[in-house]
């Protein structure tokens, strides 16, 4: 998917478009829980995470590989880092993800983007004081 | 019908390299293009700190936006266009049935002089069959103060500040051959180290790592520090250009390996970018490009776009 | 695209409880929602249908969108389980309580009905059953020409894996027949952690076998074509409607807002345009 528009050896000038060429999707999320007190490791979100793919879609969904790329345990909110095409069943199994240790929980999913780069600077979020 | 789930929206990316000696560059015109900035971020290595739009969704929502070029777009649903009873056309971005339309006036075209045929219907339009209200983002910059004010005495205003934050990142691992020459990794690991750095994400995993395999792109190299400064606000394409100048000024007065990079976010909820074109929100609605700039005058540019949008200039 | 709506909270007595039912929903950026009241007659002994709770019953102040200025707008909807035809009775006084009529039919026969011929603004879709029968393409049709919209409501999914299993089973059933069109994605959620977001339900909604523009959609203009269509079906057989117009300045004097008077044959189709 890939189209060179005009290649200029003569000059240092070049444009490439990439077209659906992320590989990747990155997700803000944040899991609320109905006892605000429970504390999360890095590590217990992701096995979570893990599991609610293992739900909707069983081994096929327990091999996709994603990374929590960053986690804060106070505010139980994280980066998710997943293949493009695995997005849409990740986002799903975290969608039907009701329970963490049979308490209600939900993950919100606050913002998605193919860059990363998007999920610094999102106008949503401004605040005028 | 069956949905494919690994399918995902369209996304572009744009990347192109020239340079500011290159007569032919269209950097300045790029810049000039995407006039509702939300967000600037600089990344300065080797560098530590020394010196110093409506609020509505455009997927769901009225929005409207008003460029320096006096270029007035409104996106409006159905029944509020109908009722506006001003030429448009349909969103491009509609979907089985014409649910938005777009209304594009060029405020100095002579009959949208204030009393000619198309103003007075315009305003009567809007104000007395729409009732549209809105709050407004402005900016002005030095030397149209005049008129501003006499705009502002007619309504509830306040000021805002832009909000800048800055950040010396420490030990920051960053892809070697950062050169003007040849940049070393494809374009969307470049962004993706970039938003890392950006993020405060540490890249300082291997690919066996459970909970993350984010690794910076190889070859690598370390950075003692870094800066990252951003601004958020409503930045208009002057601020931008004055910025660009400074880093031009400092690249030029540093050593030989050094470059900066300034990445400028667009608004999510513009009914235009990249010109005036318009651009909706699917589930992103990003509009973003990055610079990056080296000594000697060459440079990287990516723009990038989400589903609902037009190829970059 | 319209604002965002999830046109299904269920009802609950406990006011503090529905009340953060709303809260979350318009912390969510849900612009309007109904709550939902289920009636299931019985063949025993006759029932009351339920009269809706007046929202300033519930609340002083309707808490306001998140990112917009605006309060959220609550309806409320009244859901009537069919087991039988007589269930539903066109002419109940009390239907008219209500903004939104929805029915849930148990059998084909009922869905044939209330696909052809009920007033009615919505179908429920069962998610928590097989479903006891397959959708065929004459009803679906039918209800899609009437303007009358398909709900499938997704926190039975979240509540339980067996129900999750019907959810997904019987919504790629309805959209393989319905092929996209009229489709409404909601809630029914019982407590503020069984909701989601706008955009989570719209990917939820590729999983149902939606494409993207269905799926965004199914929670944003089909809502609100449902609405809409509850608003024409109150009105003299949809033929005549009295809207009150802003104040009429001399200068747009010639051209009145187009608000009513929508032809009966049409008043289905209002939207479809």
């Amino acid at each position: 998917m890939r189209r060179e528009d005009e290649t200029d050896e003569t000059s240092v000038f070049r444009r490439v478009v990439l077209k659906n060429a992320s590989p990747y999707h990155y997700m803000k999320i944040c899991l609320v829980l109905d006892d605000e007190s429970t504390k999360l490791s890095a590590v217990d979100l992701k096995l979570f995470i893990l599991t609610g793919l293992k739900n909707l879609f069983g081994e096929v969904g327990a091999a996709i590989s994603f990374d929590l790329l960053k986690y804060d345990e106070d505010t139980l909110s994280g980066l998710l880092r997943v293949p493009s095409r695995s997005l849409v069943k990740l986002w799903s199994s975290l969608t039907l993800l009701g329970f963490y240790q049979n308490q209600a929980c939900a993950f919100r999913v606050l913002q998605v983007s193919p860059y990363l780069l998007s999920l610094t600077g999102n106008s949503r979020e401004l605040k005028l004081d | 019908m069956t949905t494919d789930l690994d399918q995902n929206p369209r996304s572009l990316l744009v990347s192109e390299r020239s340079s500011f000696r290159d007569l032919k560059n269209r950097i300045s015109s790029q810049v000039e293009q995407l006039h509702l900035n939300y967000k600037v971020s600089l990344l300065l290595p080797e560098y530590s700190f020394d010196r110093s739009v409506p609020r509505t969704r455009i997927d769901e929502d009225n929005c409207v936006s008003l460029t320096p070029k006096g270029h007035l777009t409104l996106s409006l649903d159905k029944d509020s266009f109908e009722v506006l009873g001003v030429e448009g056309k349909p969103s491009r971005f509609n979907h089985r049935v014409k649910k938005r339309f777009v209304v594009s006036v060029d405020l100095t075209d002579s009959c949208m002089a204030p009393g000619g045929r198309g103003y007075l219907r315009l305003l009567a339009g809007l104000k007395s069959r729409l009732r549209l209200k809105m709050d407004f983002l402005l900016s002005h910059h030095p030397g149209g103060g005049a008129s501003l004010q006499t705009l502002l005495s007619r309504h509830d205003w306040s000021e805002h500040r832009p909000e800048v934050s800055r950040h010396t990142l420490t030990h920051l691992s960053c892809p070697a051959l950062l050169t003007s020459d040849l940049l070393s990794c494809d374009p969307h690991s470049f962004l993706e180290w970039l938003g890392a750095a950006h993020a405060h994400i540490s890249c300082g995993n291997t690919s066996s790592s459970f909970l993350s395999s984010l690794v910076c792109p190889e070859p690598k190299t370390a950075l003692s520090r870094a800066l990252s400064v951003s601004v958020c606000g409503l930045l208009l394409p002057q601020d931008i250009h004055r910025l660009l100048q400074q880093i031009r000024v400092y690249l030029e007065e540093s050593h030989l390996e050094s470059w900066a990079c300034l990445t400028v976010h667009g608004f999510v909820d513009s009914p235009v970018s990249w010109g005036a074109n318009e651009h909706g929100v699917l589930r992103g609605g990003e509009n973003f490009y990055s610079l990056l700039m080296f000594h000697d005058d060459v440079y990287y540019l990516h723009q990038a776009t989400g589903a609902h949008d037009t190829c970059p200039p | 695209m319209s604002v965002f709506m999830d046109l299904n909270l269920s009802f609950c007595a406990d006011k503090s409880r529905l009340r953060s039912l709303i809260e979350t929903a318009a912390h969510l950026g849900f612009s309007t929602v109904a709550v939902n009241y289920t009636f299931e007659p019985t063949a025993k002994k006759k029932q009351e249908i339920p009269a809706p709770m007046p929202i300033t019953d519930l609340m002083d102040q309707l808490p306001v969108v998140q990112g917009r200025s605006r309060p959220i707008r609550v309806l409320n909807r009244l859901t009537v389980v069919m087991s039988d035809s007589s269930h539903f009775r066109p002419t109940a006084p009390e239907y008219r309580r209500f903004d939104l009529l929805a029915v849930q039919p148990t059998s084909e026969k009922l869905f044939h009905v209330a696909c052809m011929t009920l007033d009615i603004d919505i179908i429920c879709i069962t998610v928590t059953e097989k479903l006891p029968f397959f959708f065929k393409r004459a009803p679906i049709n039918g209800a899609v020409e009437r303007g009358v919209m398909f709900e499938v409501s997704y926190a039975a999914a979240i509540r339980d894996a067996t129900m999750r299993r019907y959810t997904i089973a019987n919504a790629t059933s309805l959209m393989e027949t319905c092929k996209g069109k009229n489709v409404i994605l909601s809630s029914a959620a019982e407590k503020p952690l069984e909701l989601r977001g706008p955009y989570d339900i719209t990917n939820l909604g590729l999983l149902f076998g939606l494409s993207d523009g269905d799926s965004k959609e199914a929670v944003s203009s089909t809502c609100r074509s449902a609405v809409l269509h509850a608003e024409t079906r109150w009105t003299a057989s949809g033929i005549i409607r009295t809207t009150k117009t802003c104040s009429v300045t001399p200068i747009q004097q010639e051209a009145p807002p187009e608000e009513s008077d929508a032809p009966a044959a049409k008043k289905a189709k209002l939207e479809d345009e």
